[in-house]
């Protein structure tokens, strides 16, 4: 703590020295947010969050510092260098190096082929889409040739999605019918050449269509539970005793595209990957680990659109099992669907939007309502509710106890 | 030289070479001729805008631009500079020749990091809050609307065509406009919009008009809301003309990268 306190004022003394600004270009914004439960009153969340761009953009390098510091309730600080690069261009290639954010493909909200930086799950699926992201340590290389991209990405160091910590208001228990111990050993992996991760796309951005082919030897972000079981044998029937669970992730192959064209006014959007030797956790007493490897595929369709001054968005995702097992704790097919619809009045100063996640298999759903009004250009005010409603056993049904109400407060700068 | 409708923010719409009035126009020609004005190539300007509300409170918003004619295509591409919960985000259009194709759109977005492709179907949609739509801000397709010669008038002791403007799509959000093109060289002095009531809506007056490389550009220009008491002021500056800005400019690899 005391180290982040250092950095944090060193941080501060650079944004706003003059030296700096003369020659770096700093912007960010402060945000105070906080969130009360309708379950029982708490607040869920309450965070204040101080975020520093400092970015220089020459001719031919160009370098970005972007150290994000939340506040949780009263004195829990969490610092992040949410992206560290720097950029170099030549007539046909830009390199960049550092830490970074990526994302690719044409869906909203939900990730197919976007899954070169992990996510950042810690409070579900709610901070805003560019809070989510968590950045890698990583080379990208980018050839352009006319409207078209060759783009090339090394990244040494995996990082894994950050799932919520016990104690959080996100963190769901799991079921275990014995009581386990968890084996941590296999759950890092080291940085080196062969544990690198490599992704390659191609994209093209053009009159009518623009479209991507993309394909990736990565590592899957969500370890597989391995899971061996102690039976006790002096029961009748044997029983399970104990259970030895340890965490590992596997390597993944995928390959996918996307593609965004307007017909008549209509939007219409599409993304598919195909995902190559995932394992699954399956209740299967002759599976190996209780776990079984199938390939799988995740593809989604959307529309945007007005009616009037409204501006609608829909899409369909579906997640596929191939050559599905029974026995295997997820579904052969997975639905979900996705609903924006957004207004602007009082000349885009009242913004009024209303977001859902539908789980179509599951029967449940995220529901976003909130509004913003922009007091100044600079300074917005946000009133808003994350609805979780349905089947307490779908991802957002589970949630049905955080329902909330919350309040953003920012200012740009 | 080519003839460039220029997409960007530059009002070309009420621009014209000199060009010796004819004897007696009808309203399509003297439209097509503001339409058509000879504009260079290439264009690089900073816009600034001025929002001022009937209390007299101003937002102001800055934004660089580029535009490029291709032959039938056109390029512009805009990087928005101010207020702070934009700056970084890049606006860009293909405007064709071709009438019976719509433009392609695409707005980058730093906070997504990623270019979407937008429909181009909401030009009357307001820009960034103003008083001006998208169809405000270009060039409309000539023969979107059917145009009239109303009379010859004299403004501030110059000769003028009134010619009155009614879009062919019923639907559209002005009834007619009316808009002042001067006799000796078709330059744009004012418009006027109507609402779907008929009602007058909003004013367009041009308040400067330099002479840049040899091309006129409107550079100081206001619309006023007069139903609201609302109105925006345009003002370009930095202006260059044909500098060559390269086609590589208007890419996706530039709006992701920004100015």
């Amino acid at each position: 703590m005391k180290k982040t306190g250092v950095l944090l004022i060193l941080l501060i003394s650079m944004a706003f020295s003059t030296k700096a600004q003369e020659t770096v270009n700093i912007s960010g914004f402060a945000r105070t947010y906080e969130g009360i439960t309708f379950n029982n009153g708490d607040f869920g969340i309450i965070q204040q969050t101080l975020n520093l761009n400092f970015e220089k953009i020459g001719d031919r390098v160009a370098f970005k510092v972007n150290p994000m510091i939340y506040m949780y309730n009263s004195d829990s600080l969490d610092f992040r260098l949410r992206e560290i690069y720097v950029d170099m261009y030549f007539s046909n290639i830009d390199i960049r190096v550092g830490k970074q954010q990526v994302v690719w493909g044409k869906a909203d909200g939900v990730f197919i082929t976007d899954v070169v930086s992990p996510l950042n799950l810690t409070e579900f699926l709610l901070p805003d889409f560019d809070e989510i992201r968590t950045g890698v340590i990583a080379a990208k290389f980018d050839y352009y040739v006319g409207n078209s991209t060759f783009e090339a990405i090394w990244i040494p160091q995996f990082t894994p999605t950050e799932r919520p910590a016990q104690g959080s208001i996100w963190y769901i228990q799991p079921d275990f019918p014995a009581p386990p111990t968890f084996d941590w050993s296999k759950s890092e992996i080291n940085p080196s050449l062969e544990n690198s991760e490599v992704f390659f796309k191609y994209s093209f951005l053009g009159s009518n269509i623009d479209f991507d082919l993309m394909g990736g030897y990565t590592w899957d972000d969500n370890p597989a539970m391995h899971v061996e079981r102690f039976i006790d044998p002096t029961t009748q029937p044997p029983s399970i005793a104990g259970l030895n669970i340890t965490p590992e992730h596997h390597r993944l192959y995928l390959t996918g595209g996307s593609f965004s064209t307007e017909i008549k006014g209509v939007i219409l959007r599409g993304e598919v990957a195909y995902y190559d030797g995932k394992y699954f956790q399956t209740e299967d007493p002759l599976a190996t680990d209780a776990l079984v490897q199938k390939n799988y595929l995740n593809y989604v369709v959307g529309l945007d659109f007005s009616i009037g001054d409204v501006k609608l968005s829909g899409q369909f995702i579906q997640k596929y099992i191939m050559d599905y097992e029974q026995g295997m704790t997820e579904d052969e097919t997975n639905n979900m669907a996705t609903f924006l619809a957004r207004y602007d009045a009082l000349r885009e100063t009242l913004h009024l939007e209303l977001f859902s996640y539908i789980g179509l298999t599951d029967g449940d759903a995220l529901i976003r309502p909130k509004i913003t009004y922009d007091f100044e250009d600079s300074f917005s005010i946000l009133l808003g509710s994350n609805i979780f409603v349905g089947d307490e056993k779908g991802q957002f049904g589970q949630y049905g106890d955080n329902s909330m109400i919350y309040m953003k407060i920012k200012y740009n700068f | 030289m080519k003839t460039m409708k220029f997409k960007g923010i530059a009002i070309a719409l009420f621009l014209m070479a000199s060009i010796a009035a004819n004897a007696q126009l009808t309203g399509r020609e003297i439209v097509k001729r503001a339409y058509n004005l000879p504009s260079g190539d290439d264009q690089t300007s900073q816009l600034t805008m001025t929002l001022i509300n009937k209390s007299g409170q101003t937002r102001v918003r800055k934004i660089q631009q580029y535009t490029k004619d291709f032959g039938t295509v056109e390029k512009s591409i805009m990087f928005f500079m101010s207020p702070a919960d934009v700056k970084n985000t890049s606006f860009m259009n293909w405007s064709y020749d071709d009438e019976n194709k719509e433009d392609d759109q695409w707005i980058y977005l730093p906070a997504l990091k990623k270019v979407k492709r937008i429909s181009s179907d909401s030009k009357s949609d307001y820009f960034m809050g103003s008083d001006f739509t998208y169809d405000d801000l270009g060039d409309r397709k000539l023969d979107a609307d059917v145009h009239k010669l109303l009379r010859e008038e004299t403004v501030n002791g110059i000769a003028c065509y009134v010619v009155e403007s009614v879009s062919k799509d019923e639907d559209y959000m002005y009834s007619k406009t009316i808009t002042w093109i001067r006799k000796d060289n078709f330059v744009g002095m004012k418009k006027e919009f109507y609402d779907e009531d008929g009602e007058l809506l909003k004013t367009l007056s041009i308040k400067e008009v330099k002479k840049i490389s040899g091309y006129w550009i409107i550079t100081h220009s206001v619309m006023q809301n007069v139903q609201n008491n609302h109105k925006t002021i345009i003002k370009l500056s930095n202006i260059s003309i044909n500098t060559g800005v390269p086609a590589s400019k208007f890419t996706e690899r530039m709006m992701m990268r920004g100015i």
